[in-house]
């Protein structure tokens, strides 16, 4: 098939489910969201002074490095779709890889938060802070079996299931656009 | 590989990447340390999360090449997470 | 049940529901499965009624309240949750119906039967934090309306905790329900159900600060902790039995892929 013929032809990336399922949660998550906008808006001298205690720098760490995980992914399915399956497979590793970095950073600086004193129940801001983070995290966690999945495809000529494969990217990167928004709204928005 | 198609992909992830690491100067706005509420920068933060991840799932995620119901469902979730977010905040705000 | 593989059957009467129904009675061998979606329907529906209008212990009153004004809550409720609760006490059984269709829906699938077993041992245990606990405590408590507001308190508590913050019960369930639809190659139930149970279960973990909190939207009152969560329950709810629905109107009581309906 030809690029321009390519372009035309129209697919859904992955199970037509999953992206129900992308649908949905993202829906839950904007409903958390929305509730962390309207108590931030009722506490705002808490919520900008707590948010002072989170390093920007941090935050800007992480976006990046699920951004590269993205791309990685990315750069997976399309190898697959190539039939170059040792590529999709380093790639796939080297997305397992920055999500790792990115689980392992995340753990430190909620150490480091704790270390300071700043708990769960410290105060408003702080909630929101470790469950928002948390709960994404263990959206993480998922998106490793995932990945697991995907690699257990690509690894052995007899499975090998495009669709399969696309569809575990589908939800890592959702989990990538999930946490752009976070960092958004926890270290960026005043 | 498709060599079109890998190059798009990895100037999309240097944009988006970028972009992220131009939110840093957002700390040397108020040092981090602003105690008053900032519109315009929320909306900014808001409104660049929002194309970032328009970004990746019209690219990263290949819904550019997806029938068009996809897009317009994708673009409808978007348009209603800004509009209740940017939209709580202003009304909480001002 | 009658033997229709000769195709002996009387036709399907048309007419008066009663008549359909009694034909339904006598022929249809999908009878115990339809009993059982129908008992699903209509117990939840009770359920509903029973917990949000009658004994009004749902949506939840704030942890934070004094034990004077938990006194209070119960002297509002006291016909409500003695009459309420009574009635739980007595249908309350039709969960192991309730529970029983959902398994056999694991059943026809292709994978182990653990997982219908696992399943139903789950949600045998569930109807105890899910419902009974939660009736018995109220009922207690409004039992002697003259009772020192500290032991109100302390039922109150135990009511409310045992009710909206035991959802780990419901959120292995789910995951045992996804698990077997994603492997399942019967097609019994479509992938994204198999998702759907997986977003359940994750809203399920999300009560748990309701242990933690008592204010706040954290609290098992809680925009995020009961309502968002409610929002996600009942839509989960409502997809699940819609679609045991159509599993039983596809059921061939083979052991293959299901056949989709005909439309």
């Amino acid at each position: 098939m030809t690029t321009a013929a390519k372009a035309q032809h129209r697919f859904v990336p992955g199970q037509p489910d999953m992206w129900a399922f992308v649908l949905f949660e993202a829906l839950v998550f904007t409903a958390y969201f929305v509730v962390y906008v309207v108590c931030r808006t009722r506490s705002l001298d808490l919520f900008l002074q707590s948010q002072a205690h989170l390093d920007l720098r941090v935050g800007v760490f992480h976006t990046l490095v699920l951004l590269a995980s993205s791309w990685f992914v990315a750069r997976c399915v399309q190898a697959a779709r190539e039939r170059s399956f040792r590529a999709a497979l380093t790639n796939a590793y080297l997305t397992m890889l920055f999500g790792f970095v990115f689980l392992v950073s995340k753990v430190l600086e909620w150490a480091a938060k704790l270390d300071e004193g700043f708990g769960f129940t410290t105060d408003e801001f702080f909630s929101f802070y470790y469950f928002l983070t948390a709960i994404h995290f263990l959206h993480l966690l998922i998106g490793f079996v995932a990945l697991g999945i995907a690699v257990h495809q690509l690894w052995s000529p007899a499975r090998r299931s495009q669709e399969l494969v696309e569809t575990c990217a589908t939800y890592w990167h959702t989990i990538d656009f999930l946490w752009v928004l976070i960092f958004a709204l926890l270290y960026v928005m005043r | 590989m498709n060599a079109i198609s890998d190059k798009r992909m990895m100037v999309v992830w240097l944009a988006l990447s970028a972009i992220t690491l131009t939110q840093l100067g957002v700390g040397s706005v108020d040092g981090g340390q602003a105690l008053r509420p900032n519109a315009a920068l929320t909306a900014g933060a808001i409104g660049i999360a929002l194309f970032k991840v328009r970004v990746i799932i019209r690219e990263f995620m290949e819904v550019r090449h997806a029938p068009v119901l996809l897009g317009r469902l994708t673009d409808l979730w978007l348009a209603l997470a800004g509009a209740s977010l940017l939209g709580c905040y202003l009304v909480g705000t001002v | 049940m009658s033997d229709s593989a000769a195709g002996t059957l009387p036709e399907e009467r048309s007419g008066s529901l009663l008549r359909k129904v009694a034909w339904h009675w006598r022929y249809d061998e999908k009878r115990e499965l339809w009993i059982g979606w129908w008992t699903l329907v209509v117990f939840y529906n009770l359920y509903g009624l029973l917990f949000f209008v009658i004994t009004r212990t749902q949506p939840p009153p704030q942890p934070s309240l004094s034990p004077a004004e938990i006194a209070q809550w119960f002297a509002d409720r006291h016909h409500g949750l003695l009459y309420g609760y009574a009635i739980v006490s007595i249908v309350g059984g039709a969960t192991a119906v309730m529970n029983a269709t959902l398994a056999y829906s694991m059943r026809r699938m292709s994978v182990s039967r653990a997982f219908a077993y696992s399943y139903l041992v789950i949600y045998a245990l569930a109807t105890l934090p899910g419902m009974l606990i939660m009736g018995v405590v109220c009922s207690v408590g409004a039992m002697r309306p003259d009772r020192d507001p500290a032991l109100m308190s302390w039922l109150y508590d135990f009511a409310f905790l045992s009710f909206e913050g035991t959802m780990g019960v419901f959120l292995i369930g789910s995951l045992v329900w996804m698990a077997a639809v994603l492997l399942d190659e019967n097609r019994v139930f479509p992938k994204w159900f198999g998702y759907l149970n997986l977003c359940n279960a994750l809203t399920e973990v999300v009560v748990a600060p309701a242990w933690i909190f008592q204010d706040g939207v954290f609290a098992w009152d809680g925009e995020i902790a009961w309502w968002i969560n409610m929002g996600v329950f009942v839509t989960y709810t409502t997809v699940f039995l819609t679609l045991l629905r159509r599993l039983i109107l596809r059921e061939d009581f083979g052991t293959g892929p299901l056949p989709e309906l005909s439309q």
